[in-house]
């Protein structure tokens, strides 16, 4: 294997140029991946975050908590069923908002924020324990005062939250009450205030699939869902899920093939080389493995640049999107584009098993 | 010197060293015709040709452009099936070989000088010597110490370290003999080395590979345009039109 490594250190440039063109090309598997994933999480994070087991919309709502309107008492119908160990209240509306002048869009909802369908992904502070505080997730520092608009209620920041957002737009928690509130500064003779959604979490010796049956048996008028059906069933979801899905993916593929390629040539303009080392007595294995060696650092070294890359990019591009890097994603990023592009390698390992040593010789 | 060189020879585990325990006539082809390509297209490059060479021996082959004489010795080295006869080194039957066989014995038994791109690109001299040694896993201080050996013998101690494109034509086929001799092979073939015999230098390197011949009991082959180096060989074979035939002792020849 001393082979492929000092022909790498003979030819730096070559192989430099090369780890370039490839970190380029998982860089951009990796950014792409990272961003959708961050999008997707910014359709779903709201309602993925919430501590429950399950949602139950109104029938009439098919699937979309937005569109959802049930009245309170639901909450105690809920609970009621057998197998369901807690049961609260969960409303939404979108606002207009004001924070230091600046106007924005926030998605409010209102929580028991001690029971089912409070948020977790909480970074810095506290949830809110009394009317008019609020947990937000958006550009707004510890301390801030929401002024809503047009209900004019105030909303003190008092925790930061991550990974919450609702439809891409911030999110702030506040509590059922805070929420009534809202509702009656704008229609202040309301009989009641009608929630979106109740949020239930199931008992230990309970299964998720029959508290779900077991509640629209019970509750009339009401489709249940355990948290993750609620989740894929967002509107759109799905479509714009498997749209990255095939973005992510063509990139991937892509990218192998080029890796493939490249390696190809790089085999093609060596074959005088590989014939000689034939000729003298290395076999075709060893050619082989040198090569893989080869392809294992360039796309190893290729994937530490990458990374650092998409690092520098998370941090300097503001698409207004919470962005994680997720280690989990990146390791198996890498690992893939790594067994994939040994198997693209084959291409290049095929060439050199079928040379003909014989050709070594002679002046030609 | 040659002491070391033994020592070296001794620590290698290979039986094909042990030189005492061999038949005499150690290459010893049989009626091999070679026919290149098949219908209108074919060319007969060897027409039943056959050939002893004894251990110790160190014989010339020489012939016109065309006439056959790389394909000999590629059919020899294990690197060219002939269309049809046998080819036998010692008790081994080279035609016989698989290709995985074939690769193994290149490797330990044949030391081979081609007419062109001898040299593997990105290894300097030195490195290209060591390389084959690492093929059949011989230590790495003896390695170390014979190709140092055979580049100073070579006139080439002070080019070691340079890379084949820095090196002239003459100086990259002598660093391709010190390779076809690294690993003390059975046989050693040696295709046109015109450039880097053209020079004094050049006598003392044919006289290096014709002594390596004896002392260490191989098979020689060189082929040659160039009549005053058939003086330093004990025979010679020459090949007209894919027709090999002996001539007489070469004592002289050149003169
Ligand atoms: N791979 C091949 N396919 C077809 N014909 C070939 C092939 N290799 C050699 N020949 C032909 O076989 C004949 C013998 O070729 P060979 O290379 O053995 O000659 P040579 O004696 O080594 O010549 P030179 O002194 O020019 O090197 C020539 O006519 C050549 O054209
Ligand atoms: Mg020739």
């Amino acid at each position: 294997m001393q082979l492929a490594l000092t022909e790498m250190r003979r030819a730096k440039l070559r192989f430099g140029l090369l780890t370039g063109a490839v970190s380029l090309l998982v860089f951009l598997v990796l950014l792409l991946t990272t961003l959708s994933g961050a999008l997707v999480g910014a359709l779903t994070g709201a309602l993925e975050g919430l501590r429950t087991d399950g949602l139950a919309y109104s029938q009439t709502a098919r699937d979309n908590i937005s569109a959802s309107r049930l009245p309170a008492d639901t909450v105690d119908a809920v609970a009621a069923v057998s197998g369901v160990s807690a049961a609260a209240g969960i409303a939404t509306l979108t606002t207009g908002a004001a924070v230091a002048g600046e106007s924005l869009d926030v998605q409010v909802f209102g929580v028991a924020l001690d029971g089912p369908g409070a948020p977790s992904g909480l970074q810095n502070g506290r949830l809110p324990t009394t009317d008019g505080e609020a947990a937000v997730d958006g550009s707004v520092s510890l301390g801030d005062v929401i002024t809503l608009d047009p209900s004019g209620v105030q909303l003190t920041v008092v925790g930061l939250l991550r990974g919450a957002q609702f439809n891409a737009i911030p999110t702030a928690y506040t509590t059922l009450g805070t929420y009534d509130a809202i509702v009656r500064a704008s229609f202040d003779n309301l009989p009641f205030v009608p929630i979106n959604a109740v949020a239930f979490t199931v008992a230990d010796d309970a299964s998720i699939s029959d508290v779900v049956a077991a509640i629209e048996r019970a509750v009339p008028g009401v489709s249940a869902y355990s948290l993750a059906d609620a989740v894929a069933l967002i509107p759109g979801i799905e479509s714009i899920s498997q749209s990255f899905g095939i973005l992510v993916g063509l990139t991937f593929i892509i990218g192998i093939v080029v890796i493939g390629f490249f390696f190809l040539i790089l085999t093609v303009q060596k074959l005088k080389a590989f014939t000689l080392l034939r000729a003298i007595g290395t076999s075709s294995g060893r050619l082989a493995l040198s090569v893989s060696l080869q392809i294992a650092i360039v796309v190893l070294l290729a994937s530490v640049i990458a990374v650092a890359l998409t690092f520098l990019a998370v941090q300097s591009l503001n698409t207004g999107l919470p962005v994680n890097l997720n280690v989990a994603t990146i390791i198996t990023t890498v690992l893939a584009v790594l067994v994939f592009s040994l198997l693209s390698g084959l291409l290049s390992v095929r060439r050199i098993v079928r040379l003909d040593p014989a050709t070594a010789v002679g002046a030609r | 010197m040659s002491e070391q060189d033994a020592t070296t020879a001794d620590m290698g585990p290979d039986p094909l060293i042990d030189a005492d325990q061999r038949p005499t006539a150690l290459l010893q082809v049989r009626d091999v015709t070679k026919v290149y390509g098949t219908g209108h297209t074919a060319v007969t490059a060897l027409q039943t040709a056959t050939m002893s060479v004894e251990q110790g021996e160190f014989v010339a082959l020489v012939g016109p452009s065309g006439s056959g004489k790389t394909t000999l010795i590629s059919i020899i080295g294990g690197l060219l099936a002939p269309t049809t006869g046998s080819v036998h080194i010692g008790d081994i039957d080279v035609t016989a070989l698989s290709r995985k066989e074939l690769t193994r014995f290149r490797a330990e038994r044949v030391g081979f000088v081609f007419q062109s791109a001898n040299l593997v690109p990105f290894l300097t001299a030195r490195e290209n010597l060591l390389y084959v040694a690492g093929l059949i896993g011989s230590s790495k201080s003896g390695a170390r110490a014979r190709a140092d050996q055979l580049l100073e013998e070579l006139g080439l101690a002070d080019r070691a370290k340079n890379l084949p494109e820095q090196l002239s034509g003459g100086e990259r086929q002598r660093v391709a003999i010190g390779r076809a001799l690294m690993n003390d092979p059975d046989l050693v073939l040696v295709d046109e080395p015109t450039a880097a015999l053209d020079t004094a230098l050049g006598r003392q390197v044919v006289q290096l590979l014709g002594r390596e011949v004896k002392d260490r009991g191989k098979t020689g082959i060189m082929v040659t345009h160039d009549l005053r180096m058939v003086e330093y060989t004990d025979r010679v074979f020459q090949i007209l039109d894919g027709h090999l035939t002996h001539v007489e002792s070469s004592t002289g020849a050149g003169h």
